[in-house]
């Protein structure tokens, strides 16, 4: 499953993670270890390149609040 | 001259007391003595005035005032002062209380402090993890608190991505509590998929009666039945507050807030390098081995072919030697045919002097086959001639 926005840095890293446990836990196959090499170096550069690119952003509720306790 | 009841003149009196004080904006100031919770509903003290040895009764009940009381306690109450028809009793119906000097204050805070503590409210079980990589944070705070500034300067120092969904709530005065329950209320009602994955409620130091907000009962109420983790930073590093210990996580400033709550860009960019870094390695050492099995399967194969075309060659050369024997007895046995049916040949018999009698086209082999007077033929090695048979002879 591919990254779809930035959101999903989580995932992409959840993902990263995943596929490093696997290259120190498994015997690696070669096949199934280059497809897996490739995912996670393309994984590792998306995330790289959000961490570079993002910046937060707030936004303020308009609410009064002491209003919404009472109701 | 009127005549009263004494019901009645005591009805005049309380009306009198109402309509004149209702206006009025005071509260009464004095020392708790002889606290009393009875059935648990009702409260009722002494409010005493030591210097001008004056006393006020007072009542109350445990919904009215939630702020614990002790005799001793310097306190101002505000309320509407009565006289009890039953017991001709002149008492402060008291409405609120709030309490006088860091003293009073400190006093009520390690109660309440105890009372949560007994309900289980700082149960370290409880509290719950932060997701490592929030998408969106719910502030609590005033955008007017350094609080403000400082949490979200940190949050940009060391993170990106992150949508602060900023609730402004006073952090103190009359407006605090109810304006952070509000907050607390707007989050936790928002669907699921739009509540941000952490809260942080937060504001600057101050001292006890600053932070009265954060020590409030009903705020760490409503930090405990939140839904969503909450990360709590009151005041400098040493200042602490209920709403501190019942939060999931307790920083220590509004700064240490952000710290806890993103991660550091350059240790993500250190561990997504060194995971890579990792897979390259093992993916490498891969390869290596498998180029080294690779190598000694070829030189395996070769051996083998070696090893095989030797046998073939064996096999090829046994079997000429063998074929050749073969094909001499083969050539022995059909010149000897070849012998035989060459001395089995008439005309070699012929040769040898020996004639051949036909009769009608068939040998003759027996003198039965003819009679006397048949013409026969008589072949020789060279030559035929015909006869006639004159006279036969049984053998």
């Amino acid at each position: 499953m591919p990254p779809k926005k930035k959101a999903d840095f989580a995932a992409a890293f959840a993902e990263l993670e995943k596929i490093s446990e696997w290259f120190e836990t498994e015997e690696v196959d070669l096949d199934e270890g280059l497809k897996k090499f490739e995912r996670g170096l393309e994984l590792a550069t998306d995330c790289k390149k959000k961490l570079t690119e993002v910046e937060n952003k707030v936004e303020e509720i308009k609410k009064k609040f002491s209003d919404l306790a009472n109701e | 001259m009127h005549v009263l009841q004494v019901k009645d003149f005591l009805e005049l009196i309380n009306e009198t007391l109402r309509l004149s004080l209702t206006q009025a904006d005071f509260m009464v100031e004095g020392e708790i003595s002889d606290y009393r919770v009875s059935q648990n509903k009702w409260i009722s003290f002494d409010l005493k005035d030591e210097e001008n040895q004056a006393i006020l009764k007072c009542f109350a009940t445990v919904w009215q005032i939630k702020t614990p009381l002790e005799d001793g306690m310097k306190v101002q109450v505000k309320g509407v002062p009565k006289i009890y028809e039953r017991y001709g009793q002149f008492k402060m119906n008291v409405s609120a209380v709030e309490l006088v000097g860091e003293g009073a204050l400190r006093r009520a805070y390690e109660l309440l402090k105890k009372k949560l503590e007994a309900e289980g409210l700082f149960d370290p079980s409880r509290k719950r993890s932060l997701p490592r990589f929030p998408n969106r944070i719910g502030l609590i705070t005033s955008r007017d608190a350094a609080a403000y500034g400082d949490f979200l300067q940190i949050l940009n120092n060391r993170w990106g991505g992150v949508r602060v969904n900023h609730a402004h709530v006073q952090v103190q005065g009359r407006d605090a509590v109810p304006s952070i329950l509000g907050a607390f209320k707007y989050f936790n009602g928002l669907a699921k998929k739009d509540q941000p994955d952490a809260l942080v409620l937060t504001r600057g130091g101050g001292g006890l009666e600053d932070l009265h907000a954060f020590n409030d009962e009903d705020v760490a109420r409503a930090v405990y039945a939140s839904s969503i983790p909450v990360v709590c930073a009151v005041g400098h590093e040493r200042d602490e507050s209920l709403a501190d210990f019942v939060a999931d996580v307790r920083a220590s400033t509004p700064s240490n807030a952000a710290e806890r709550i993103v991660p550091n860009r350059s240790e993500v960019v250190y561990e997504i390098e060194m995971m890579s870094g990792r897979m390259e390695d093992q993916m490498l050492s891969q390869i290596n081995a498998h180029e080294i099995e690779l190598d000694s399967s070829v030189r395996t194969l070769l051996h083998f072919f070696e090893r095989k075309s030797g046998e073939v060659r064996q096999v090829v050369s046994n079997l000429l030697v063998r074929s050749d024997a073969w094909v001499s007895r083969l050539r022995e046995r059909i010149e000897s045919r070849t012998r035989l049916i060459k001395s089995l040949d008439p005309k070699r018999v012929l040769e040898r002097g020996y004639s051949l009698v036909t009769s009608s086209g068939k040998v003759v082999k027996d003198v039965k086959q003819l009679d006397a007077g048949d013409k026969i033929k008589v072949q020789f090695a060279k030559g035929s001639a015909d006869a006639d048979v004159t006279k036969k002879y049984a053998s």
